[in-house]
């Protein structure tokens, strides 16, 4: 594992995702009620951007910004089929760093 | 590159901000034709455009009907009809278009529920104005800009006069009319006066799913979710129109015309050409009774069903469903013949709108000539000078 340091705590405003190139991976990172949540960025249905999607159901889900699909942000799990699975990597906030490990 | 940083006990690397482009970049060096995005003039624009005495009378965009949107089937308000934006002027479109490396468009009208506009005579005005509107201050925008014109398919004389007023502008690739259970089969001879107006000027009928709402026929009338209206209506509509131009002689009448079929998916079409051809070989009687055959005194069809299906019919790839299996995937598109048949369509602004991905991130299935032939070649084979 390799661990990355996102960026300070307050980088990343509660309820929104930003996307980080974390070597050869692009990440979106997570804040949702004070935690944070990181999974791998293009969405496995058709590529968007998972960065850009909304949390939804109380902040435990991010919807694709096309066409919707719920994934569960503390095990990228989609909400109505397991099977389709984005990765997700842990995350841990030491000080007020923000760090993700791949 | 990453930036080697130390920690208090390790070290890390710092992991830059990015703003990932979510199109494929292959795409930006490849010929792009969108043959389905749906251009949404607001009120204002249309009324501006607005012949007397429809001017002074129509306030609002008419209602079209008892609307279902997708919102409870995406559990958010909001989702749906124009989830990624809303175009309404050229600027707005060449917008889009960059964002999703389209080269060229073929803009629809609407949002598939114009020809459920109440008053016939109300829709054809409002197809008029429509239509003036895209020809003043659309089409001067970019060259890159093509649409399908607005008519009111419901009286086919009203929509070949509109056909015959503007047909002769470069920029109007087709017609737009939709299918639906609401809907007579567009392929009933009753629609001949359309057909015979796009004669004149060569041009593609877009047969677009729609007329969803309301959706007064027995079957639908059962259904209570967005998966069956949406996702499963249309498959079974779109075979009833296709049969029907087929089996009731309208390419035998019109052998140059060509129908692009959209959003009424694909994948039924080995069994659709299977079934029809071999019906029609044992019980091709009764087409001597339909009312083109009737009228030229022949007996059958010039061709077996299937063979019309290849010579004359396309289909837009939205809302394409892609199984896992590449194998599956390849034999898919081989016995829907994608080669020929398939022509690339975004649908944007929907929810359910298809970026081109994919066309190019499944190389197994889709080889290089045949993802030039989605993207572009088959389009610019239908539409012929029209683009």
């Amino acid at each position: 594992m390799v661990d990355y340091l996102i960026g300070a705590v307050g980088d990343i405003p509660e309820g929104m995702g930003r996307a980080f190139q974390a070597g050869r991976r692009t990440v979106a990172v997570f804040k949702s009620k004070g935690k944070f949540f990181a999974l791998s960025n293009r969405c496995a249905h058709r590529g968007a951007s998972l960065c850009d999607g909304e949390l939804s159901d109380n902040g435990t889900v991010v919807r694709c910004p096309w066409h919707n699909w719920p994934y569960d942000l503390a095990t990228g799990e989609h909400r109505l089929d397991p099977k389709e699975k984005q990765r997700s990597f842990p995350v841990r906030v030491e000080g007020d760093r923000i760090i993700i490990s791949i | 590159m990453n930036e080697a940083l130390q920690g208090n006990n390790f070290y890390f690397e710092k992991a830059a901000s990015v703003q990932p482009d979510p199109i494929n970049p292959k795409l930006r060096t490849m010929e792009v034709i969108d043959t389905d995005f749906h251009f949404t003039p607001g009120w204002p624009i249309i009324r501006d455009y607005l012949t007397e005495p429809f001017k002074s009378r129509i306030f609002h965009y008419p209602a079209t009907g008892l609307e279902y949107n997708p919102e409870p089937a995406n559990e958010k308000p909001g989702v749906g009809q124009d989830t990624h934006g809303i175009a309404q002027t050229g600027a707005d479109v060449l917008k889009v278009l960059d964002q999703f490396a389209v080269d060229t468009v073929i803009l629809n009208p609407g949002y598939n529920r114009p020809q459920s506009i109440f008053n016939e005579p109300v829709l054809a005005a409002i197809s008029s104005a429509h239509n003036d509107y895209l020809i003043d201050k659309v089409f001067p925008v970019s060259d890159r800009i093509r649409a399908n014109m607005m008519v009111c398919h419901r009286d086919p004389h009203m929509a070949a006069a509109e056909i015959r007023r503007v047909g002769h502008h470069k920029q109007f690739a087709g017609v737009f009319t939709e299918f639906s259970a609401l809907y007579e089969q567009l392929g009933n001879a009753k629609f001949d006066p359309i057909f015979d107006a796009m004669q004149q000027h060569g041009l593609v009928l877009t047969a677009h799913s729609g007329g969803f709402f309301p959706h007064f026929s027995p079957l639908w009338n059962g259904a209570r979710t967005w998966i069956e209206l949406f996702g499963n209506a249309p498959i079974g509509n779109c075979m009833a129109h296709l049969a029907a131009m087929i089996v009731q002689g309208l390419f035998d009448k019109y052998p140059e015309q060509k129908i692009l079929f959209q959003e009424g998916g694909m994948w039924w079409l080995p069994d659709f050409m299977l079934r029809m051809d071999d019906f029609y070989l044992g019980s091709g009687g009764d087409i001597a009774l339909v009312e083109r055959k009737l009228a030229s005194g022949e007996r059958y069809l010039h061709k077996v069903p299937s063979e019309y299906v290849l010579s004359n019919v396309r289909f837009s790839t939205q809302p394409i469903t892609i199984p896992k299996n590449q194998k599956h995937f390849s034999w898919l598109l081989e016995l829907c013949h994608a080669k020929d048949l398939f022509c690339y369509s975004s649908d944007w602004p929907h929810q359910t709108l298809d970026p081109a991905n994919w066309v190019v991130e499944n190389p197994a299935s889709i080889d290089e000539d045949l993802q030039k032939a989605i993207l572009s070649g088959n389009s610019r084979k239908l539409y012929g000078n029209r683009l």
